[in-house]
This record gives structure tokens, sequence and C-alpha cells, in this order.
């Protein structure tokens, strides 16, 4: 009955087995070395850095099209002017 | 003539923003969660619960988390996705927040068995898929597939970060940053969540609009014979109860490996604990691919119903093969085989949903779904532990699950994709995409 409790989620929730978790420090430890205040440091910036980079396209693609409207309405002002002309 | 000189580059769909907001969503609350294993010594040893009772706080949010879909579906359905999704992940980050003042065991299983797995059903795959299916129509699947990779990712990094931080600082700390960090998913969800693609004078998949008079141009251009406008009407067709039913075995032989395929490994295969571990994660790496892989391959090839009878057949095999192959290679084998259609059957199950019963009541109908599925994984991880408590082993349990592969299979194989999917209705071709 204890393994019944013992499970925490289905899909994707399978990293909370202590067995596992114990594992992946000792990788991460292995592998980079580094004291704990380091790795969170590094995950803390990668963390942020998904949100910050999904408002960083969409305002470089908001510019773009800023610029890009201008030109647009200018090129289909001088369409209009020749279409006009005899 | 400039014009023919500078190729005009289209700007990204908004739709991939408001895919990209909900992937960091996603990644956020599933980090959340997943961390509480991480959780589980340090508060234990701090006010001396024993493993059995903190996990029935976790056990308790699992069950909440499953009951409460269908009505968090159904407000999706009503409300919409913004307002719900951004009220839940105020909630969740401040229920993350108070964990740290955690103080007594019934308080643990309030706010993370009550409050927290309440929030979480917000902003949960079921609805962000219905909310991904309202942006995309022949790329559905593929922004579903990154949606549900990206609650993988969220788990390989915030468990580990959570990890750290707990050992850099304190579970309580800890807990507050967690907290936190859910809490910066609510600007991004203000700024990029929107309903559907006419909120923003768009077209689905950034199509531009359908010609004047077009066969199958206008309100039915995406409809298929079974769009529903109610959940009611989906439960007397078949196709719903083929995907449920289907989807109730993912839940059971997923689930059932979640919690036993470490204790199998060790005691019936007889390799380390340690190398246990490495194959099981392994496996959860190749979730990532599985789902995206899938996601592409239906949009691109299309037969989705295929690809879920084919993601069934292979788990099939890999249960196979983890039956009879008595070695570690087995276990290797099953890893690869298995983390390939981990994640790779909810967003089959999810967009097929949506292309037959369309988009109006795809929040409750895909809670309801995924209600059988947590059903299906409470039974199988209860039958295993009973099983293996009388019998000794696991080699029955998983073997009764994984025959369930095989009606699975052909449930999914026999839905008539071809008559009910809206993908195949539209009868005028659907030009380029625009981005």
């Amino acid at each position: 009955m204890a393994s019944f409790f013992s499970f925490i989620l289905a899909h994707q929730g399978d990293s909370a087995d202590p067995e596992l978790l114990h594992w992946i420090r000792e990788r991460l430890d292995q592998i980079f070395g580094l004291g704990p205040w380091v790795i969170v440091g590094a995950m803390s910036f990668i963390i942020f850095c998904i949100p910050m980079s999904i408002i960083v396209v969409y305002l470089m693609q908001a510019n773009r099209r800023a610029a890009s409207e201008p030109n647009q309405e200018s090129n289909s002002a001088e369409a209009q002017e020749q279409e006009q002309l005899p | 003539m400039n014009q023919s000189s500078e190729p005009i580059k289209k700007p990204i769909y908004y739709g991939w923003y408001v895919c990209a907001a909900t992937l960091f969503i996603g990644f956020v609350i599933i980090g959340a969660r997943n961390s509480f294993g991480v959780f589980v010594v340090p508060m234990s040893e701090e006010f001396g619960w024993n493993r059995t009772t903190i996990s029935v706080a976790a056990a308790l949010g699992v069950l909440v988390n499953g009951v409460a879909q269908p009505f968090f579906g159904q407000i999706f359905d009503r409300t919409g996705g913004r307002k719900m999704i951004i009220t839940s992940l105020i909630v969740l980050g401040i229920g993350t927040i108070l964990l740290s003042l955690t103080f007594h065991i019934l308080f643990l299983a309030f706010m993370f068995g009550i409050v927290i797995s309440i929030a979480q059903t917000g902003p949960a795959p079921s609805n962000t898929a219905a909310l991904m299916s309202r942006w995309f129509k022949r790329r559905r699947a593929t922004a579903i597939s990154i949606n549900s990779s990206a609650l993988s990712v969220g788990g390989m990094i915030m468990v580990p970060f959570s990890m750290f931080l707990v050992e850099a600082t304190s579970w309580r700390v800890a807990w507050v940053a967690l907290g936190l960090i859910v809490l910066t998913a609510v600007p991004l969800a203000l700024v990029f969540l929107r309903e559907r693609p006419e909120d923003r004078g768009l077209y689905p998949d950034g199509d531009p609009p359908p010609p004047e008079g077009a066969i199958g141009a206008g309100r039915n251009r995406s409809g298929g014979p079974l769009e529903v406008e109610t959940w009611k009407e989906s439960f007397k067709t078949a196709p719903i109860w083929q995907m449920a039913g289907s989807y109730f075995v993912c839940g059971t032989t997923t689930f059932v490996m979640s919690v036993h395929f470490i204790p199998f490994a060790i005691e019936d295969r007889g390799v380390t604990g340690a190398t246990a571990a490495i194959i099981f994660g392994y496996m959860m790496f190749l979730n990532i691919f599985g789902a995206l892989g899938a996601g592409f391959l239906s949009d691109k090839i299309g037969g989705t119903k295929n690809w879920l009878a084919l993601a069934y057949s292979i788990r099939g095999i890999g249960y196979l093969v983890l039956l009879t192959v008595d070695s570690v290679l087995g276990l290797w084998i099953f890893a690869t085989i298995a983390g390939f259609s981990w994640v790779a059957t909810p967003v089959l199950t999810s967009s097929l949903t949506a292309d037959v019963y369309g988009t109006k009541a795809l929040g409750t109908i895909s809670g309801i779904t995924f209600m059988f599925h947590q059903f299906g994984g409470f039974g199988s991880v209860l039958m295993a532990g009973l099983l293996f408590d009388v019998i000794g082993s696991y080699t029955v349990p998983f073997a009764i699950v994984g025959a369930l592969l095989l009606p699975a299979a052909i449930s999914a194989f026999s839905i008539k994709e071809r008559k009910y999917s809206s993908r195949y209705q539209t009868l005028v071709p659907m030009p380029a995409a625009g981005d």
C-alpha cells in the first residue's frame, strides 16, 4: 500500500523518485564539480532566459513591423499617384 | 524595381508567441509540481514524518488534480483560457510560497494536496492543448507537442534546480523561490495569452482569409461532422470512447512504470539502484523527442490515429521485450522504445480530439479524457503493488498492463479519422503558411 502512495505523477512526474534524484545530484556534482550556489545561479539564468528571449523576439518583430509599415504606406501612396497620372 | 530584389520577410505568426508563453507556463508549473520529491526527505526529517505520511499529501494532490480537470475544462470553454490560467498561476505561485510556512502534515496536505493541485489544473496540458488547438489547425499537433515537451524539459531543469537550492539554502527558502518563479510566468501570460486568432484579426496558423464564396470558407471552414457545442454530445459518439479507452490504457502503462520500474530493475533484473536510475532518466529524456516527433509527423504526414496506434503498439513491444529479455539489455531496449512513446500519446490524443470535436467544448472533453487517464494510472499502480505483495514479482502485473496495449492500439487505429476529422473536411486546399 505504501507503494501506492509513493507515486507522485504520471507523465513527466517521475523525477520525484528519491533514487533518481540522488543519482542526478551525484552526476551533476561529478560533471561540474561546482558548489550548489553556482549551479543554482546558472540554472536561474537559464530559467529566466526563456521568458526574456520570448519578449525580445516579440519586440524585435514589432519594431520591424513598425519600420516596414511607413514604407508600405509610402509605396501605396506612390502607386496611387502613378495610377492617377494620365 | 526593388520589389523583386528584396524578399519580404513575413512576421512570426502570433500563435507561436502564445505557444511560447504556454511553454514557459508548463515549464514552471511542472517544475513546482515535480520538485515535491526533493522536499520529501528534508521535510520528513524536520517534522519526523515517515515516507508514507508525506506521500499521502502527494497522492491526494494527484486525485484532486485528476478530478478537477473536467471542471476547469468547462471553465476554459465558458470563460476562456486567459483569465483562468492567469488566476491559477497567481494562486499556484502564492500557494507554493506559503508551503514554506508548513508546520503540520495537515497544512501540507491542504496546501499541496488541495489548493496547489487545484491551481495546477488551470494551466494543465489539457487546457493549454485546447488553447493551442484554437490557434493552430495545420500545425496543431506540432504546437501541442512543443507544450508537452516543455513539461519534460521543465522536470529535467527545475527538479535539479530545486535540489541544489535546498542544499544551498533550506527547504523553506526553496519553496519561496519556486513560488516566485511561478509568478514570473504571470506577466508573460498577461502580455501574450489571447483566446483565439480572431481576437487579433488573424486566422489559425496565420493563414490568409479564405476567398469570398469559396467552398469551405466562413464558419464551417474548419468544422468536421462531429463538431460539438457541448461535451455531452461528444460522448454520444464512438471516437471519444475509442480515444478515452486507449488513454485509460496509456495512464495504466505509464503510471505503473513511474512507480515500479526502478524496484523491478533492481529486484527482478538485479541491476544496481544507480543503473536503474540511469536507465529511467534516459527514458524520460527520450520523452522530449517522442513528443516533438509525434507532433511533427502527425502534421506533416497526417493520419494522427495511425501514429497513435503505432505509439501504443511500440510501447506494447517494449513491454514484451521487458518481460522476455531477462537482462539489463531488456531494460535498455524497453527504455528506448517506451521513452519515445511516453508523451507521444497525449500529444496525438489531444490533437485528434480537437480535429474531431472542434474547439468549442474541447477543454471539458480533454479534461474528461485526462480523468480517464488518471483513473487508469491509479488502478494500475494499486494492482501492481497488491500483486507484488502476493506473488513477489512484477512479471504478472506488467504482463497484464502490457497486454492492454494491444486493444488500445486497435481502438486508436479503428477511429474513422478520415470521416470525422476536420483535417479531411476542407474542400479548398489551404494556402501556404504565412510564417
